[in-house]
């Protein structure tokens, strides 16, 4: 009788364990929205500003093109005709892009499982904890790709990989083995971190920022759906609006 | 910049240093926001669907004329931030909407304000609005 209640203690005890170290760490749950905040651009706290984004540290080869297409870009902008984007044709961000945080977003936590929801377009990315990193060849390349995550001390580390190639961030080319790391932390209760390192074999050296959140408290994430755009590319890459047939 | 043609507004805007995601992720530069038309007449349309709502209205022309103008908004996620509900706007209502015109010429534009059959003046959070001159 002792023993059985000693093993059941033990049992209890190795059940516990666990359980308390998951309770200890932060929980990222809730609702975020970029910062500085769409309400506030212009107050920015220094303890909770984002970095600057660089632009790719692209390799020679790939610079060149990139160059070409960010003045045809640029001179686009200037004649007020920019080129078509995902956007125009109802297409989500995918990974990075997504975490830029165009609309607030949802964190749901789980022990074994964190979930991201980027308002816009519905985006869910799915984070699996404490799982191994497929190689990019063994995963089907999409838009969010596969990630995992593990805690490092109280930062959610999480690697992903397995980007189709021409979901892209900022246009910058990359292959479908693209490793992003996110070490996602909380700066103070009510801001968060987001600091991501893209390596690819498109780029000279690890391509880093940090995006920064803060706290929505009461919001309820809305639907998004891309369900009517008016919007279209015309022959010439220019943004045109239908104004007839709807 | 990113994927997103707000870049537009931000290049011109001189390119903040902390690269603001978009405050809006669509391009506006169709639009001519060197000038403003106000346009008064019946709402035959108020969509709210994302990527953008739509404002379409029957706009009176003088001497009994309309004609037929296509409102683009921003997106409901960003009107309903700002106070919009999908029921700010109903069909029939007269309403007074100041608008960027299309460049092109095309009875349609960027809605900038509207006032509403109760005299209250909304404003669909068009991003740096600031950059839109009202001239009408």
């Amino acid at each position: 009788m002792r023993a059985t209640l000693r093993r059941a203690a033990l049992a209890l005890a190795v059940l516990a364990a666990p359980a308390a170290a998951q309770d200890a760490r932060p929980d990222l749950s809730g609702n975020w929205e970029r910062y500085p905040t769409v309400a506030e651009p212009d107050t920015v706290d220094p303890r909770f500003a984002p970095t600057p984004i660089p632009d790719p540290p692209l390799k020679p080869e790939y610079k060149a093109a990139w160059d070409v297409q960010q003045k045809k870009l640029a001179a686009r902008i200037a004649e007020g005709q920019p080129a078509g984007d995902n956007y125009v044709h109802c297409i989500p961000d995918g990974m990075p892009a997504m975490m830029m945080g165009m609309f607030p977003m949802e964190v749901m936590q789980r022990p074994d499982q964190v979930n991201i929801t980027q308002e816009a377009f519905n985006q869910t990315r799915r984070i699996y904890m404490n799982q191994a990193l497929p190689k990019w060849d063994e995963i089907d390349p999409s838009f969010f790709g596969r990630s995992v995550g593990h805690w490092d001390g109280d930062t959610l580390v999480v690697e992903t990989t397995g980007i189709k190639d021409y979901v892209t961030f900022r246009w910058a080319p990359h292959s479908e083995s693209m490793l992003i790391t996110e070490r996602i932390s909380l700066i103070d209760p009510d801001h968060l971190k987001d600091e991501v390192t893209v390596v690819d074999d498109h780029f000279e050296k690890p391509w880093s920022w940090t995006w920064t959140f803060q706290r929505m408290k009461d919001y309820k994430l809305q639907e998004y759906v891309c369900e009517d755009n008016r919007e279209y590319v015309d022959e010439s890459g220019g943004q045109n609006l239908k104004v007839d047939g709807n | 910049m990113s994927i997103h043609s707000w870049a537009g507004a931000l290049a011109l805007a001189g390119c903040a240093v902390l690269a603001q995601p978009a405050a809006a992720h669509h391009s506006f530069a169709m639009f001519d926001n060197s000038r403003s038309i106000t346009l008064h007449g019946k709402v035959t349309k108020f969509q709210w669907t994302n990527p953008h709502g739509y404002l379409e209205i029957d706009a009176e022309q003088g001497k009994g004329k309309i004609k037929h103008f296509v409102l683009e908004m921003t997106s409901p996620n960003m009107m309903s931030r700002g106070g919009w509900t999908s029921r700010t706007i109903k069909t029939g209502d007269v309403v007074t909407a100041v608008v960027s015109p299309l460049r092109d010429g095309k009875p349609g534009g960027l809605l900038l304000q509207v006032t509403l059959p109760s005299g209250k003046v909304m404003l669909p959070g068009v991003p740096n609005a600031a950059r839109y001159k009202i001239t009408s």
